[in-house]
């Protein structure tokens, strides 16, 4: 709250400030990838996932504002439509639900779960990410004098045209290169979502062995072959037990 | 402000991307090393938009829209994985899988 305030207190300051130069991107440009990369670092130091994942969705909003920047408006709408709204809130849904075993503690990382409180090689991690990131860099800034030094963002062409076109965006030209130019793979972008729909189904109703032992696994129950529940054609199978009480609520 | 280049959002793109490899490695609850990995998608989403609008054609958006469908297909099927290991270790810690052969 105080954070999302504090960027909003900016914003407005920074927008005072640079009324003058009303055309100018650069202001937006650096609030946007400040708040990115300050908000990717507390997502990958934040002890506490909930607010890790709260976070992302703060990296996904200044990302969104980057691709305005570009001039791809549907990008950034379609961004925040997926990322912020769908797919983050399965992420916090699972967080929820996958409540870890508490470890006991003092300070800050009371409540948290071992693997929450402690990093793992932290000292290997950064010097592998940072050497990346120096790479990377220097190739960027260094050695691209074979890229034209063009100014960004620059007004995509067909947006050129007239006023009319100016007020569609871009929107428009993808839609018309996703469907003509390539048909096929948005076909194939559907059928990987289905897939992914119906294995994730499969999976989620999966029977697993709990820890408490309240269903003994024996290798004829592991293996069992897939039985559907009943004479409903369109009942999903279910795996991993004979007794039909338990495939009728494989989640009890 | 000096105009923007090019070379200013490749470089946002390879900060995020550098700060998600550094917290797949370091952070060990499994949902938040699928957050990183999200986090290298938007990245790498940032530098693809961005040299789509320095070449000028529309491939790179239209990329975008198709990472953003992988996402999706990665994110779901993944959360399900991690439910049923939860289920079976009653932890999301990736060292309780440390036995995994291969």
């Amino acid at each position: 709250m105080v954070t999302a305030a504090a960027i909003i207190l900016v914003l407005l300051v920074v927008h005072s400030a640079a009324g003058q130069d009303l055309s100018g991107t650069g202001p937006y440009f650096w609030i946007f990838s400040a708040v990115a990369i300050v908000s990717a670092l507390r997502v990958i130091t934040h002890p506490r996932p909930v607010y890790a994942a709260l976070y992302f969705v703060l990296t996904v909003f200044a990302s969104a504002g980057l691709f305005v920047l570009m001039y791809a408006e549907f990008m950034a709408a379609a961004l925040v439509l997926i990322y912020a709204g769908a797919i983050l809130v399965t992420y916090v849904f699972v967080i929820m639900l996958a409540a870890s075993a508490q470890s006991g503690g003092e300070g800050p990382l009371s409540g948290l779960a071992d693997c929450d409180a402690q990093s793992r090689e932290p000292f290997t991690a950064c010097c592998i990410g940072f050497a990346l990131m120096g790479v990377l860099l220097y190739l960027i800034f260094d050695k691209a004098e074979g890229l034209t030094p063009s100014p960004m963002p620059v007004m995509p062409a067909a947006a050129m045209a007239g006023n009319d076109e100016l007020i569609h965006g871009s929107t428009q030209a993808i839609g018309a290169y996703l469907f003509r130019d390539q048909l096929v793979s948005l076909e194939l972008a559907g059928i990987i979502l289905t897939v992914a729909m119906v294995g994730a189904i499969v999976i989620a109703r999966r029977r697993v062995v709990g820890v408490d032992g309240a269903f003994e696994a024996t290798s004829e129950t592991i293996n069992a072959t897939m039985t559907p529940l009943s004479d409903d054609p369109s009942s999903i199978p279910v795996y991993g037990t004979t007794n039909p009480r338990q495939k009728a609520f494989p989640e009890t | 402000m000096s105009t923007l280049a090019l070379q200013h959002f490749l470089a946002v793109g390879a900060i995020m991307f550098a700060i998600g490899l550094i917290g797949f490695m370091t952070r060990r609850n499994l949902i938040v090393m699928f957050l990183c990995t999200e986090l290298m998608f938007q990245a790498v989403a940032i530098n693809l938009i961005a040299f789509s609008q320095y070449v000028g054609n529309l491939a790179g958006q239209a990329f975008v829209i198709f990472v953003l469908v992988i996402a999706a297909a990665e994110a779901s099927l993944a959360l399900g994985l991690v439910i049923l290991l939860f289920r079976k270790r009653n932890t999301l810690d990736a060292d309780a899988w440390r036995d995994l052969k291969g």
